[in-house]
């Protein structure tokens, strides 16, 4: 049976609270899971007092190294999850719409501010070609 | 009904002011309406009456004289200051008060040791009197009987308040200086809370400063004008080397613990030594003497150091080191919250940072059911909802 890394929600009606856990993947949400890995709350907490300009802030406690171990051997991250591990450097980001974009954002400003446009057509930049031929893939 | 005449007892002072609302009312002619219950609009005598008190006492009120508090008890029933001279006039006050302000400067440069230790009040008026005696219209300083806001109670007294520019230097004695909050407190003053109190408050003006939020500066002028305060003497300044610094409130008053509420009567030999740590056993088991309960027992220890007869290098020396302790342990719970914070790995996103904290799946034992495990718990009925669980915050983060 395929072992997941998941979200179960706890919490209460309007404050929902996630166990980051270890599961089989055909068992029950809140059924007791292998292992809890962690916790994730997703209702941001106000800045942290003393911080003139900080931001909001989403909690999350995560056991970093036994979590490693499950993916090592071959528990599969459900969506949700693969964005939390991804951004702890624990698997690669599945979904980079927002960096593509601005990927391609940023390249089109740079062609059309550095090259002139009579030289254009004969040479383009690398970086510009590839990000050009990303959107339309 | 033509405009009513006011009556003559008015001071010339308040015949200038303008009338706090127009005086016509059309009344009607009949008693009573046959076709409606709404009862009539007559002038009644209350009506009249209160009319009367809006045009004398309650037309001084709403222009509060400048330097002075703005209390209904100050007043007598025709609208008259009662602590002014016979001769005082309200406007020829304003417009003499700058005048004044530089006589009570200079005045108070040359007299400032007289100022007794016991005479606070006296102290913070001292300017005013200094400049009284030069300027026949200024107001005397304010009475006890002065600072009654609720004139059928007499025994509410209105207390002064902290200044700005107090509250400003206590801001920055703790937060720029680094000095402690007991120190600060014994310093200026004021009570440990009160100087905790206004160092967070500060804190968040500063914050709203920063973020360019407006504050409501013209109001809190306008009540700190009406409300006695207590000014802060500035000891950097050459004027104010032989004053004391105004004591804002006791600061070292034994707060009533809700054990020592009930009256005890304990049978104690008497060849017994019944100290006060004893007497704080005998209410309840974990208080501790009223000793350890003031807010600044450095104090006492200071004055036991002096009473030993220990000279002032040593006594010095002994503060110092207790300064010095307090010092480390604050630097020890510095660092430690310090070290928290690098521990946490914090991913900024669009909105908001994604915190991450590290934590060990082991934490839960070895049957899955302490207490520390990482997570909501299984198996676990919440207790939200039983008897006797508190829910209201206890304690705020700042």
């Amino acid at each position: 049976m395929v072992v997941r890394i998941r979200l179960a929600r706890f919490g209460k009606k309007h404050a929902p609270f996630y166990n980051i856990v270890v599961a089989h993947a055909r068992t029950a949400r809140n059924s007791r899971p292998l292992e809890v890995l962690g916790t994730y709350n997703p209702l941001p907490q106000p800045p942290r007092p003393g911080d003139t300009h900080g931001r909001p802030w989403k909690d999350i406690k995560l056991d970093l190294s036994r979590t490693r171990y499950w993916v090592g051997v071959g528990a599969q991250p459900s969506d949700t999850a693969w964005r939390l591990l991804a951004m702890v450097g624990i698997l690669e980001p599945k979904f980079r719409v927002g960096e593509v974009l601005g990927q391609v954002v940023r390249a089109d400003s740079a062609a059309k501010s550095l090259i002139p446009p009579a030289t254009a057509a004969g040479g383009e930049s690398g970086g510009a070609g590839e990000t050009k031929g990303a959107v339309e893939a | 009904m033509p405009p009513r005449l006011r009556p003559s007892t008015l001071s010339s002072a308040i015949s200038t002011c303008p009338p706090v609302r127009p005086q016509c009312i059309s009344q009607s002619p009949r008693i009573s309406r046959e076709f409606s219950q709404t009862s009539c609009q007559r002038i009644t005598k209350r009506r009249r009456l209160f009319y009367e008190w809006l045009n004398t006492t309650g037309a001084s009120l709403k222009e509060p004289i400048p330097g002075s508090t703005n209390y209904l008890g100050a007043y007598d029933r025709y609208g008259n200051l009662i602590r002014a001279a016979p001769g005082w006039q309200r406007n020829k006050a304003e417009n003499t008060k700058k005048d004044s302000e530089k006589g009570a400067e200079q005045a108070t440069q040359p007299g400032g040791q007289e100022v007794e230790d016991d005479l606070e009040m006296s102290a913070r008026r001292d300017e005013q009197k200094k400049g009284n005696a030069k300027q026949e219209n200024q107001l005397p300083p304010e009475t006890a009987e002065d600072l009654r806001p609720f004139p059928m109670n007499h025994h509410f007294r209105s207390q002064p308040v902290l200044s700005e520019d107090l509250r400003e230097a206590i801001y920055q004695r703790v937060k720029r200086d680094g000095a402690t909050v007991a120190l600060a407190s014994v310093e200026f003053g004021v009570s440990n809370e009160r100087v905790g109190a206004v160092v967070r408050l500060k804190q968040l003006e500063k914050e709203w400063i920063a973020q360019g939020k407006r504050l409501a500066i013209p109001y809190s002028k306008a009540v700190l004008d009406m409300v006695p305060t207590t000014p802060y003497v500035d000891p950097t300044k050459a004027k104010n080397k032989y004053i004391r610094p105004i004591t804002h409130e006791a600061i070292n008053d034994l707060i009533v613990h809700p054990a020592t509420r009930q009256q005890l009567f304990v049978p104690v030999a008497e060849s017994r030594h019944f100290t006060r740590v004893d007497a704080g056993k005998a209410f309840d088991n974990n208080l501790l003497p009223a000793d350890d309960r003031i807010p600044h027992p450095e104090l006492v220890l200071a004055e036991r150091e002096s009473a030993m007869g220990l000279s002032f290098e040593e006594r010095k020396a002994l503060a110092l080191e207790r300064m010095e302790q307090e010092e480390e342990k604050r630097r020890r719970k510095q660092d430690k919250e310090q070290a928290y914070l690098r521990s946490l790995k914090t991913v900024p996103k669009r909105r908001w940072d994604f915190v991450f904290k590290d934590v060990s799946v082991d934490s839960v034992g070895i049957d899955g059911r302490d207490h520390r495990g990482v997570g909501w718990r299984y198996g676990m009925p919440h207790e939200d909802r039983k008897r006797g669980q508190v829910k209201i915050p206890t304690k705020v983060d700042a």
